[in-house]
């Protein structure tokens, strides 16, 4: 390997890997690259495979064939030398010992490990340093995993639904504490089912969907994927369908009928790629719509959309 | 490893239920049954006196307690809880969990012995050799070492329901059996020949035959070797079966 594609190695390379439950494919052929710096959500449905995925990123599983690579290393070389920090949503803590206690023993294991006050203070849970871990509430659990899995100077950082069992406050100083971390260039990988935070959050989304990669992008291209922009109108009297349905950059269409019996007319409803097209092209048929709304459509339609399609062309 | 050891004791220390289990109890026990039993009385075939017979057997009942519970519960539970899982993402190696488990119970192992001995000497009046005491301790604390690796199998094998009932009836039929609460010489013979081949039988005689002035006996010593290889044979094994399905 030459110096230049060492510099540029990823950060996390998944190569054709598979990993099974029995009958099961949890990870099917899953190949993927995260690059330095970014923020990275992992999005899916329950069961889509996105805790496996990082089970066997952090070498917490083995694959059944293909490869994962961390830094160019295995995942465990990867964490012995400190180079990854993680917070598991199945991570349990160590009972009947305090939150400050627990985070000396995580800063104590690590490499390059930062001042145990600084880990404290950045997970906000300071003034909690003297509780009992198995005195806390949901919330406070989190910020004492997420404190574990920053006590040392890590390149990537992985969080498994981070924000479970947060209130919404919670879940936005949460975040604000996670774009420090990738503002001081780490790699963030995270999985979540709130597509809001991914939305808001990832530089990149990576679709899972049943153990497969479905989409891969900016949270723009995937609703752009998925068809971006909702388009509804109505239109007095009888109208040529065809016509309609050959409008440019559709991805649905449904047509129905609303009015009176006096004066039909038809309700539209599209999703378009492309709505200023779309729409120029409805005024170009000559038909006059009224009550026109053109909306984004959310990620979560996206991605209902997305895995939607893909069920289809499975059955 | 050593700030997890650290940890792990300081958690022990505090335990008042783990530490009376495991520290007062077996000295409690030995004043129970020898209380009232005079220091002249020998028990058949041993030339021992009850309180130097008990004594021992006390002191390896204190141990086995210390590492046994110590670390089946705690490894099943935290196996359940994910913190297994939590510290396998960290630079702690993968035996780094069971090593500071097993020391930090051996920490806690060494006074329940000690203690037992000092309540026997000062109540009971048991006299030996200044030999005796360093090799009594030496052998009891090093030969409870074969408990603690039962202790991590029996973690990496029950859930975390299960693993308090698996470890009580574990616990209750190797010190009973084992002849750690009465001499086994009160058995009847088929339980005796039963009773000799097991673990705790073969820690007890170790110790008794330091008392006799003896060199501990070949089949002792062979019988708490087996078991060892057998138990931290079997917890190595239930470890990786363990890891592999995270």
């Amino acid at each position: 390997m030459t110096t230049t594609a060492k510099a540029t190695s990823p950060v996390v390379g998944f190569d054709q890997v598979t990993k099974r439950y029995g009958d099961v494919r949890a990870v099917d052929g899953l190949t993927l690259a995260l690059h330095p710096g970014e923020t990275v959500a992992l999005l899916g449905p329950n069961g889509a495979g996105k805790s496996t995925a990082l089970d066997l990123l952090l070498g917490l599983r083995p694959a059944d064939s293909g490869t994962v690579r961390v830094f160019g290393t295995s995942p465990r070389e990867a964490i012995v030398g400190g180079r990854v920090g993680a917070m598991l949503q199945s991570g349990g803590l160590m009972d009947e010992v305090t939150v400050g206690e627990l985070v000396r023993l995580a800063c104590a294991l690590h490499p390059r490990p930062f001042p145990v006050r600084d880990v404290l203070a950045r997970a906000g849970i300071a003034q909690i340093a003297d509780r009992k871990v198995n005195k806390l509430s949901g919330g406070q659990s989190q910020r004492v995993r997420f404190a574990l899995a920053t006590a040392g100077d890590s390149d990537l950082i992985v969080l498994d639904e981070p924000t479970t069992g947060m209130d919404v406050s919670a879940r936005q100083a949460f975040w604000a504490t996670m774009r420090e971390q990738a503002e001081q260039g780490r790699t963030v990988l995270f999985a979540t089912h709130y597509l809001e935070e991914a939305d808001a959050i990832a530089d990149r989304v990576l679709v899972l969907h049943r153990g497969r990669l479905l989409a891969d992008g900016t949270a723009a291209e995937i609703k752009a994927k998925a068809g971006a922009r909702r388009i509804a109108f109505d239109v007095e009297g009888a109208v040529d369908e065809d016509r309609l349905r050959e409008l440019p950059f559709l991805t649905t269409i449904t047509i129905s009928r609303n009015g009176s019996a006096e004066a039909p007319g038809r309700a539209v409803r599209i999703q378009s790629t492309d709505a200023d097209a779309t729409v120029h092209a409805l005024y170009g048929l000559g038909l006059y719509p009224r009550n026109l709304e053109v909306a984004g459509l959310g990620l979560e339609q996206a991605f209902v959309a997305i895995t939607a399609a893909e069920e289809a062309k499975q059955s | 490893m050593n700030s997890l050891i650290r940890l792990e004791l300081a958690r022990a220390l505090r335990n008042r239920k783990f530490l009376f289990f495991s520290v007062i109890y077996p000295s409690a026990l030995f004043l129970l049954i020898a209380g009232n039993a005079d220091s002249t009385t020998k028990i058949d075939g041993t030339g021992l006196t009850v309180p130097t017979y008990m004594m021992v057997s006390m002191a390896s009942f204190g141990a086995l307690t210390a590492v046994l519970m110590g670390n089946s519960e705690r490894i099943a539970k935290e196996r359940e809880s994910g913190w297994v899982r939590q510290l396998r993402l960290t630079t702690l190696p993968g035996r780094g969990y069971v090593l500071a488990k097993t020391a930090s119970a051996a920490v806690v192992s060494l006074p329940s012995i000690v203690i037992v001995f000092v309540v026997a000497a000062a109540v009971k009046d048991v006299r030996l050799d200044f030999w005796q005491w360093f090799a009594l301790t030496g052998a009891i604390w090093a030969g409870s070492l074969v408990f603690a690796s039962l202790g991590v199998a029996i973690g990496y094998l029950a859930t975390g329901d299960a693993v308090r009932p698996i470890t009580m009836i574990t616990y209750f039929g190797l010190s009973m059996l084992g002849g750690l609460w009465m001499p086994s010489t009160t058995f009847p013979q088929w339980l005796q020949d039963i009773a000799k081949w097991l673990p705790t039988h073969a820690y007890a005689a170790l110790g008794r035959a330091i008392e006799q002035s003896q060199a501990p006996h070949a089949q002792d010593i062979a019988i708490l070797a087996v078991f060892f290889v057998l138990f931290s044979g079997g917890a190595a094994w239930l470890y990786r079966k363990d890891t592999l399905k995270a």
